[in-house]
């Protein structure tokens, strides 16, 4: 039944020309190669600068925050969106306002390190500091009086301390010079921002059993530390650090004594704290540095008293309202005007808070009891406080700039949402592998594609 | 010894030549399938010289003529072609008419549909040896080729029953 089909097409095949196409088709194949690897280089290069170019560090040439005044304190704060900036991508924010920790999904990773939210001074950028184990605002990453420096231990078992500059996204890797140091965390800025107070650990056994602890004030411009500290084992100095304004003198608490020095680590008081009592926080110098503050635990709350740096002679209360039905209470720092601004720490959970638990020397607050945290106003006159930010829930630990302290503004927040810049940075590098994956194995496909496309466009007749 | 690509064009290019103007029934398309499917072997001239470069020369043009993109050219220019059934009926008699018939009758067929045809009836393959050539199942072959000769039959009866008479009993 074919035969006649099969006589046909042999015989109009015997009609057919042998086609000179050999120099056409080497054209069109060094073409195709030529084509395949630009597209391999260009997928490189956007591979190259949209995964690590993008978000590694370096200087930029114009200083973003260089005029910028000492920012507002944001009247709410919220989770770091999924995937946010890291404080040393581009952009960079300038000075921060706020530094957070918590306890919520997206402030830890690993399960136990924490990522240091930072908050930009005059906006709601977010900026995330990935820390080496679970760090707590204020007391062992802390962030500069001016709001550009963040000083905190990046990585567990290796004694350094990494300072970045949010304006410029440069770091710092600060080593300590205590021989035998496994451990070295910053406690507190001076005033001026150029000299840390860090804490050490060092093991009195081989087998790291139990340690030593020694306080020591570094100048960051040359690197050289005075000694201003050793606590025995189990006890912490310098849970608690306060520079006078004038960056002169010093306070820390160690244990139940608070220690009064001089920057040069000479020694002008030591103390004991009366019971129930401790060192207010890093604001504890009263702004015109002749008292330091101390917050003292009642019945219902916690109250503001001065006491006399030289001797710890209680002078009694400051005048301010007490703070009832919360953990704890850190003053941070006081505005121009005299007001003294408090982190509060509530109770976790919400309706059975516990006040009559001590707060462990190296523990305080007990991070634990808390749920959340407020930043409030006191007025000195005894007004009731002043609630001035908020948090979400499992944010336990702030840490505000001394200078937007004193200037003493606060703004209207809205914090981000949805996702961050990382995020679409790397969905932008997933989607451009796979693209390109995807396109080398139909590479023949595309390849003919495009031929036919050219064959088109060079009008072949129909 | 291997030979070169050259000499490969040299001495292989009436035989591709004929194929690829079966599959497209144009003499420029043929060319443009050709030179594509040349193309791509060049590509990968090192890997398959040492094996059958012919074969992947025709499994290029047959995967390049089902292909999509050219069904589509196909279409449109089915779109524009009267088809020959309604065409007066040549005389069978007449070689160069026939050949005409044929070129119209398989412009009638989807690219599929004609790649089996000049597999089958051209190149003389088995069923299943078109089945891999063109990378389907067997029975898509059957089907294909069956669906072919019914359309060829339909439009061009002479070039598969010889004799009207036979179709007819």
């Amino acid at each position: 039944m074919t035969t006649r089909l099969r006589e046909m097409l042999h015989d109009t095949a015997a009609q057919v020309p042998a086609y000179q196409v050999e120099q056409r088709a080497l054209a069109t194949a060094r073409r195709t190669r030529r084509r395949r690897a630009t597209a391999v280089a260009a997928a490189l290069v956007l591979v190259v600068f949209g995964g690590f170019v993008l978000p590694v560090t370096g200087t930029p040439p114009v200083d973003p925050a260089g005029s910028a005044g000492p920012g507002a304190l944001p009247d709410r704060i919220g989770l770091p969106p999924l995937g946010s900036l890291h404080a040393t991508d581009r952009p960079r924010t300038g000075p921060a306002s706020v530094i957070f920790t918590g306890e919520a999904g997206r402030l830890t990773y690993d399960d136990e390190c924490s990522l240091v939210t930072v908050v930009d001074g005059d906006t709601d950028t977010y900026r995330i500091v990935r820390s080496g184990w679970e760090m707590t605002a204020g007391t062992d990453v802390v962030l500069s009086p001016q709001g550009r420096w963040i000083a905190h231990d990046p990585q567990r078992g290796d004694p350094r301390v990494e300072i970045i500059d949010l304006v410029t996204g440069a770091t710092r890797q600060l080593r300590s010079d205590v021989p035998g140091t496994v451990g070295t965390e910053p406690a507190g800025w001076s005033p001026d921002g150029e000299s840390l107070v860090v804490r050490d650990s060092v093991p009195t056994h081989p087998d790291r059993s139990d340690h030593r602890r020694l306080l020591s004030l570094v100048r960051l411009n040359d690197g050289s530390s005075v000694r201003l500290a050793e606590a025995p084992s189990g006890t912490v100095p310098g849970v608690v650090v306060a520079f006078a304004p004038d960056g002169d003198r010093l306070a820390w608490q160690t244990g139940r004594v608070v220690t009064v020095a001089r920057r040069d680590g000479s020694v002008i008081a030591s103390f004991p704290l009366a019971p129930g009592t401790d060192l207010a926080g890093k604001g504890a110098w009263t702004p015109d540095g002749r008292w330091l503050s101390v917050a003292r635990r009642d019945e219902t709350g916690w109250t503001l008293r001065r006491i006399e740096p030289a001797t710890g002679r209680d002078l009694g209360a400051l005048g301010t309202a007490g703070v009832d039905d919360v953990v704890g209470i850190q003053l941070l720092g006081w505005t121009a005007t005299g007001v003294p601004w408090v982190v509060s720490y509530l109770p976790h959970p919400p309706d059975s808070p516990d006040f009559t638990r001590p707060f462990p020397n190296d523990d305080r607050p007990e991070y634990g009891l808390i749920g959340s945290i407020e930043v409030l106003s006191l007025p000195p006159d005894g007004q009731p406080p002043t609630t001035l930010l908020t948090a979400p829930r499992q944010v336990v630990s702030i840490d505000i700039a001394e200078e937007v302290i004193r200037a003493g503004h606060t703004r209207v927040a809205d914090p981000p949402r949805g996702v961050g810049g990382r995020f679409w940075i790397w969905t932008t590098v997933i989607v451009l592998a796979v693209s390109a994956i995807a396109a080398y194995r139909r590479r023949e496909q595309l390849t003919l594609w495009w031929e036919n496309r050219r064959v088109r466009r060079s009008g072949v007749a129909w | 010894m291997s030979q070169t690509f050259h000499e490969f064009v040299v001495h292989r290019s009436p035989a591709l030549s004929r194929t690829a103007y079966l599959l497209t029934g144009d003499h420029q398309l043929a060319e443009d399938l050709l030179q594509s499917a040349l193309a791509r072997t060049y590509r990968h001239w090192r890997r398959i010289r040492d094996g059958d470069p012919e074969a992947y020369v025709r499994r290029a043009m047959y995967h390049q003529q089902v292909s999509w993109w050219r069904r589509r050219r196909f279409t449109e220019r089915l779109e524009a072609d009267p088809a020959p059934g309604r065409a007066s009926h040549p005389d069978p008699s007449d070689a160069t008419t026939l050949r005409m018939t044929l070129a119209a009758a398989l412009r009638q067929l989807t690219p599929r549909q004609r790649a089996v045809v000049v597999l089958r009836f051209y190149e003389d393959l088995t069923e299943a040896q078109v089945a891999a050539a063109l990378g389907c199942s067997v029975g898509t072959v059957k089907r294909h080729g069956h669906d072919a000769l019914v359309r060829l039959r339909a439009v061009a009866p002479e070039l598969v029953d010889r004799a009207p008479q036979r179709s007819a009993r």
